[in-house]
């Protein structure tokens, strides 16, 4: 998951923040019967857009329902560690997780987290369900037909590239993968040290995310409809020839080291003309204390192969229940993820800069479209949406593993696609 | 009836080590029995319902799989040459800095910093300086067309090269410090006799200074040799083990095995393959220092 985001809040964001949560806990003092007073409620947080929104929004949940809400925040690797430990040990650290969407495979075949289905089903009414897009309530909370997790923080993958560039060049913005790889060409200037194209290139995760989604968008699959691996497919194969070209004709000569914060820093200093991202890294663009590209930004939906019908990435967070704590600790765990998942407070959680949109009213909101003019294409992305480009399997670690050293051994030029990815899929069957 | 003195003396005695005994069984012998048990099964945290004995099989895997052949292959290049130029470059440091002076005081506490810096700091800091698009070193040299267009560590013939010389950088001063203990150790009266006796320099170094250093140089070489058998955090941070997996190393391996994927009967199997293989390293270290002071001094 993208961990380029970082939260710069300028003074007037920092009242305007001030004033929502005032007004929460305004809206909500008049609520007399505080059903979970005593309770602390302890969150394991992905370090991410929504982390510090979540610690701003917790004065407004303890008003309305008596419960603290703790939010310990970190990074990836270590939320999977801790909170992995957390559920093998029984030790019952953390009652609320944020769960990758690509973990869900492992929390249903592990029973880590409360199966919410029933739940979900007696609050139907009060989730509003029909409000959250489909592919959104499947992909960051179902498994085979059950909640692991309930959605909370959706991204859409979305191409950013550089209306300036684009404009004096005479160029549309790309609307198939064909046009994105020609233009990236046509655009990449190592003089001017512009270069028409960055994605992740190092080894491990970030080169693997990356290049899968670029290989749902060239109609490459990581396994096939029984979910065993297919990595050296044809597909799979032909959109990793096209990455490596990229690379090679169009990129940043240091690109092959980048994770998410190397390709994010490297547009946001203008050095690329087309990226691929995570919306939730969107807003930072327009920030000129870190982006010297102010204005000169456009959001548009990724670009798929000719002819393919169009399927975008999506990712993000699920809210968990850790299945270890007491059923009236889970109870009030739910009610949490209720509340935060609201429309009326989940509004509030991305005007306060969260970037996790997943709600069909939140893109025609007119407080958060004047906010966030990109809300459209995350519109269309989930209207088009593909959450499991990216396996949600229990083995999903080890296969992302297999093709991080796989990709990044292509760019290096170690290996071709055919023996990176035939390596790769050897090793892969072995997992299952 | 009363116990004898020697036998209170034994139980008192018997006492007084538990603690250390018990303390031993707990943080060393029983993890390492836990490792041990843990390495003839295929268990993963993930997948616990999916555990079973597989004997011998992951110690098979690590020997017969290429991409864990090679780590072991890495591990060793690693070890060896990054050693062997600190023990050459730190001994020509030791004897620059033998003379007490003020001068070499100085020198010597300013050599020193690099040691003083955590190795994933240090490798944070060569990333930063080796990157092709802003590195203060790696931007220069793919300006001038040294080296590979993406930069030193990311091509797989220079990237375990230069995390050979990133460790170099760091560790050399330890061991001239150690050298340096070494030399200024050595009994004056002897290192006179040579010169009274008209030795010249060299053959004062070859058949005084050197035998008479080799409980340093075995010190030197056998705490290296452990420490860069284990490199881990400035491989992690620099190369991440790629690319391909040329500079993916025993300790990478298990760390991965381990702590990313929670596979804990494999990742038992490498820690155990690691300290087989730094065990037989330091007695083979011990062997041949024996043999050259056995040959040299005669004892």
């Amino acid at each position: 998951m993208t961990k380029a985001f970082s939260s710069f809040m300028p003074r007037s964001a920092a009242y305007s923040t001030a004033t929502v949560i005032f007004a929460l806990m305004a809206s909500t003092a008049c609520v007399s019967a505080k059903s979970l007073d005593g309770v602390t409620l302890t969150v394991a947080s992905m370090n991410d857009g929504f982390s510090k929104v979540l610690t701003e929004l917790a004065p407004a949940f303890k008003a309305e329902t008596g419960a603290d809400l703790k939010v310990e925040i970190m990074d990836y690797g270590t939320l999977l560690t801790k909170t992995t430990a957390d559920f093998i040990g029984d030790t019952k650290g953390y009652d609320l997780v944020t769960m990758d969407i690509v973990w869900a495979g492992a929390y249903a075949e592990n029973k880590y987290s409360v199966d919410l289905t029933d739940w979900v089903k007696r609050d139907a009414a009060e989730l509003d369900l029909d409000d959250i897009y489909p592919v959104v309530r499947k992909s960051l909370g179902e498994y085979n037909g059950h909640y692991v997790a309930y959605p909370f923080a959706a991204y859409a993958n979305v191409l950013a590239y550089r209306k300036d560039v684009l404009d004096a060049a005479g160029l549309k913005v790309p609307t198939t993968m064909e046009e994105l790889v020609a233009d990236a060409k046509k655009l990449n200037d190592p003089a001017k040290k512009l270069y028409g194209f960055v994605a992740n290139g190092q080894k491990g995760p970030a080169v693997a995310q990356d290049w899968m989604q670029y290989n749902n968008q060239l109609g490459g699959s990581i396994v096939d409809k029984d979910g065993k691996p297919v990595l050296n497919s044809a597909a799979n194969i032909k959109s990793l020839a096209v990455y490596k070209e990229l690379f090679t004709e169009a990129a940043p000569p240091g690109a092959i080291e980048y994770d998410w914060g190397g390709r994010e820093e490297s547009f946001r200093q203008g050095m690329a003309v087309f990226m691929q991202t995570w919306s939730v890294g969107a807003p930072v663009y327009s920030d000129p204390k870190v982006s010297n590209i102010v204005g000169k930004v456009g959001i548009a939906v990724a670009p798929v192969a000719k002819g393919m019908s169009p399927q975008y990435g999506v990712g993000g967070w699920g809210l968990a229940i850790n299945a270890d704590i007491d059923k009236p600790k889970q109870e009030a765990a739910w009610t949490f993820i209720k509340w935060v998942t609201s429309k009326k407070i989940h509004k509030e959680f991305n005007m306060m800069g969260a970037g996790g949109f997943m709600r069909k009213s939140q893109m025609t909101d007119p407080d958060l479209l004047a906010k966030y003019d990109f809300l459209p294409v995350i519109a269309e992305t989930y209207e088009h949406g593909n959450g499991e480009f990216r396996p949600r399997i229990p083995e999903y670690p080890e296969i992302q593993d297999l093709l991080g050293t796989a990709v990044n051994s292509v760019l290096a030029g170690a290996a071709t696609p055919e023996e990176a990815l035939g390596k790769a899929q050897d090793a892969a069957k072995k997992l299952f | 009836m009363r116990t004898r003195f020697s036998d209170r003396r034994k139980y008192f005695l018997f006492l007084m080590a538990a603690p250390a005994v018990l303390y031993v069984a707990a943080v060393g012998l029983w993890p390492l029995a836990q490792g041990i048990g843990y390495s003839f099964y295929k268990y993963n945290l993930l997948r616990p319902a999916r555990t079973q004995f597989v004997g011998f099989q992951n110690y098979v895997d690590i020997f017969t799989d290429p991409a864990t052949r090679r780590a072991i292959l890495n591990t060793f290049q690693f070890t060896l040459f990054s050693v062997a130029l600190q023990l050459v470059l730190g001994f020509c440091l030791a004897m620059l800095l033998w003379r007490d002076s003020r001068f070499n005081r100085i020198v010597l506490a300013f050599l020193l910093i690099p040691a003083t810096i955590t190795p994933l700091v240090v490798g944070l800091i060569f990333k930063a300086m080796l990157g092709a698009d802003y590195g203060i070193i790696g931007f220069f040299l793919a300006e001038a067309g040294i080296g590979p267009r993406t930069g030193l560590l990311t091509d797989a013939n220079t990237a375990l090269w230069v995390l050979i010389l990133i460790d170099c950088w760091e560790w050399t001063p330890l061991m001239t410090l150690i050298l340096l203990a070494g030399l200024k150790a050595l009994p004056a009266d002897v290192l006179e006799a040579g010169r009274v006796d008209g030795a010249t320099g060299w053959q004062r170094f070859h058949m005084l200074i050197l035998p008479l250093m080799l409980p340093s140089v075995f010190l030197a070489l056998t705490l290296r040799t452990m420490d860069a058998f284990r490199v881990f955090d400035s491989v992690f941070v620099t190369t991440g083990g790629g690319p391909n997996d040329s500079t993916n190393t025993l300790m990478m391996l298990g760390v991965k095995e381990g702590l990313q994927f929670f596979n804990v009967g494999f990742a038992s199997a490498v820690g155990n393959v690691t300290l087989l293989f730094i065990a037989l390293i330091a007695t083979v270290l011990l062997l041949v220092v024996r043999r050259a002071d056995v040959r040299i001094n005669g004892k």
